[in-house]
């Protein structure tokens, strides 16, 4: 199980959750960002990362090894009510889950950077999201609605890895129980998804705007203070592929470690968005 | 000398991104002869125009020269010459930011392993080579293996980040991780190169104590059994799908006498 290398015949599917309630925009401790600003960033910059890796040759399109969805939850910004509503830009928004190479063709934004090469002035730096903000938590929808587009991409791709749900929240969720199921039931039934390679994953990072001391990849969710305990109850335990990542990037891993990282800041953030996304790419 | 090569499956011909490349030499004239198996990485960038690059130049087939002695110093300006030259013929414009950003912050990245015969017009020829990566050369006499170059077991491939790197900041790790190696020949002797996953396979299925292996690849003799026998290891799991390249050097007496050439 969990052993699918990333291929155009078997390409892998990653869907972010982000949180858009009203306390996303709460500044982030240690930073110039709201915590929406920061997840906004952290995720363009996971795709520009899945983007470049896709890229092989001089002049050829980028590679088919993602398929790549967001889902916002929250603020809608199409519509301007509570809901839940895809993140991708405008033109792929009604599909849900998309191959990357696609959304590399429409960013909302190409912005410059300063450049860390110094043989460039200035580097482009594609976006995707936006920062958005405002009213609840409907976090059992997000994962209602993530699950049916999971579902029939796992049909369609039944031997790649199966897909890897990522969710970023700062709160508590407020739909539950939505459809007479709670948060638990619609995440057992999101992982209950599955691909000859094994059941989806769902990690889960909860944002803390104050200085918190973070907690990674615990095994036990019992101690952590609301609502650890419950986005601990819905992660997936790791496996060995990103146990593998956690371990590259030093951090250590217990037996039993779930798919959780508890009062994370940007830099935490970034980290496990990382760890959750690096696969090796083999063409097959 | 010849060399077999084969893509992943599920890839086309064009996309085999190993190289490979070999010039007898001229012992009349002092050139000694060469070898060498490149394999680019799967993630590099362009790595099929790394890898042609380091192929031809170090075989001495780039007219801008190449062809360095197998001393750690030459190595390590050629290594330099290569990673300016990379820089030089680089597109003029990039298709896409994503290609861009990935020309400039990650390069290519290719294992190679290099080997210089001389000696041949004498009565003690000798191989020298260098590594960085796990491209192994199989020194062979008979069935038996004589010495194996680098020194990996199966379980150690995948598991080095050497190599030659397009990036600057990456030469002081190469210097320094240069491998080099040496042996005697005599003649019947074989030299087998081979690219990672191939050699893998063979390290194991030596490690197994087979003569059979060494049989088989020592009279290959058209692509078309290499590509049934790569086929065959890959469909019982012992052959990880990967491209393959073996490059396979014999010692005789006397040129050889017949030259078959093969599409």
């Amino acid at each position: 199980m969990y052993r699918q290398t990333f291929s155009r015949s078997t390409p892998g599917c990653i869907v972010f959750l982000i949180d858009r309630s009203e306390s996303m925009q709460a500044p982030w401790a240690g930073s110039n960002l709201t915590l929406a600003e920061g997840a906004a960033r952290a995720i363009n910059k996971i795709l520009l990362e899945l983007c470049v890796k896709s890229t092989k040759e001089q002049g050829g399109a980028l590679r088919n090894y993602f398929y790549v969805g967001i889902n916002g939850y929250g603020l809608c910004p199409s519509s301007g009510f509570e809901g839940v509503e895809s993140a991708l830009p405008a033109e792929l928004a009604t599909r849900g889950i998309v191959p990357l190479p696609e959304l590399a063709d429409q960013p909302i934004a190409v912005r410059e950077e300063p450049s860390v090469d110094a043989m460039s002035v200035r580097s482009k730096v594609p976006v995707w999201i936006e920062a958005h903000h405002g009213f609840r938590t409907p976090m059992c929808q997000a994962i209602a609605t993530t699950g049916a587009q999971v579902f029939d991409w796992a049909h369609a791709f039944p031997h790649s890895f199966p897909p890897i749900v990522i969710n970023i929240t700062d709160g508590m969720v407020t739909d539950s129980p939505l459809n007479g199921a709670d948060l638990a039931t619609w995440s057992e039934r999101l992982t209950s998804i599955e691909t000859a390679d094994g059941k989806a994953l769902l990690l889960n990072i909860f944002l803390s705007s104050a200085k918190q001391p973070g907690v990674w990849f615990p095994r036990e969710g019992g101690g952590l203070p609301d609502p650890g305990p419950t986005l601990f109850g819905i992660s997936s335990p790791l496996p060995q592929p990103l146990i593998d990542n956690a371990r590259a990037a030093h951090i250590d891993i217990v037996p039993g470690a779930r798919g959780f990282v508890f009062n994370a800041d940007l830099a935490m953030l970034v980290k496990f968005l990382e760890i959750g996304t690096r696969f090796e790419v083999r063409d097959r | 000398m010849v060399v077999f090569h084969e893509p992943k499956h599920g890839s086309s011909e064009q996309e085999w991104e190993d190289g490979a490349g070999h010039d007898p030499g001229d012992p009349r004239r002092g050139r000694a002869a060469r070898c060498v198996v490149v394999d680019g990485a799967t993630e590099a960038y362009d790595a099929i125009r790394w890898v042609g690059q380091l192929v031809e130049s170090f075989l001495g087939f780039d007219p801008a020269g190449g062809r360095p002695s197998l001393t750690p110093a030459a190595m390590d300006a050629w290594f330099g010459v290569m990673q300016e030259r990379w820089v030089q013929n680089a597109p003029a414009t990039f298709a896409t930011i994503y290609e861009e950003r990935k020309f400039h912050d990650e390069g290519s990245f290719a294992t190679l392993l290099g080997c210089e015969i001389t000696g041949l017009d004498g009565h003690w020829p000798r191989w020298e080579a260098v590594a960085l990566g796990d491209c192994v050369l199989f020194h062979v006499r008979g069935t038996r293996v004589v010495q194996q170059f680098p020194e990996l077991a199966p379980t150690d491939f995948g598991t080095s980040p050497d190599g030659v790197f397009t990036q600057p900041a990456a030469r002081d790790s190469m210097r320094a991780r240069l491998d080099r190696a040496e042996g005697v020949l005599e003649i019947g002797d074989r030299l087998f190169l081979a690219s990672d996953a191939l050699a893998q396979w063979m390290a194991a299925s030596s490690g197994n104590g087979s003569d059979r292996l060494w049989r088989q690849l020592g009279v290959l003799d058209h692509p078309g059994p290499f590509r049934k026998l790569v086929a065959r290891e890959r469909g019982r799991g012992v052959l990880k799908n990967d491209d393959v390249t073996l490059l396979r050097v014999e010692i005789t007496a006397s040129d050889p006498s017949r030259l078959v050439v093969c599409r």
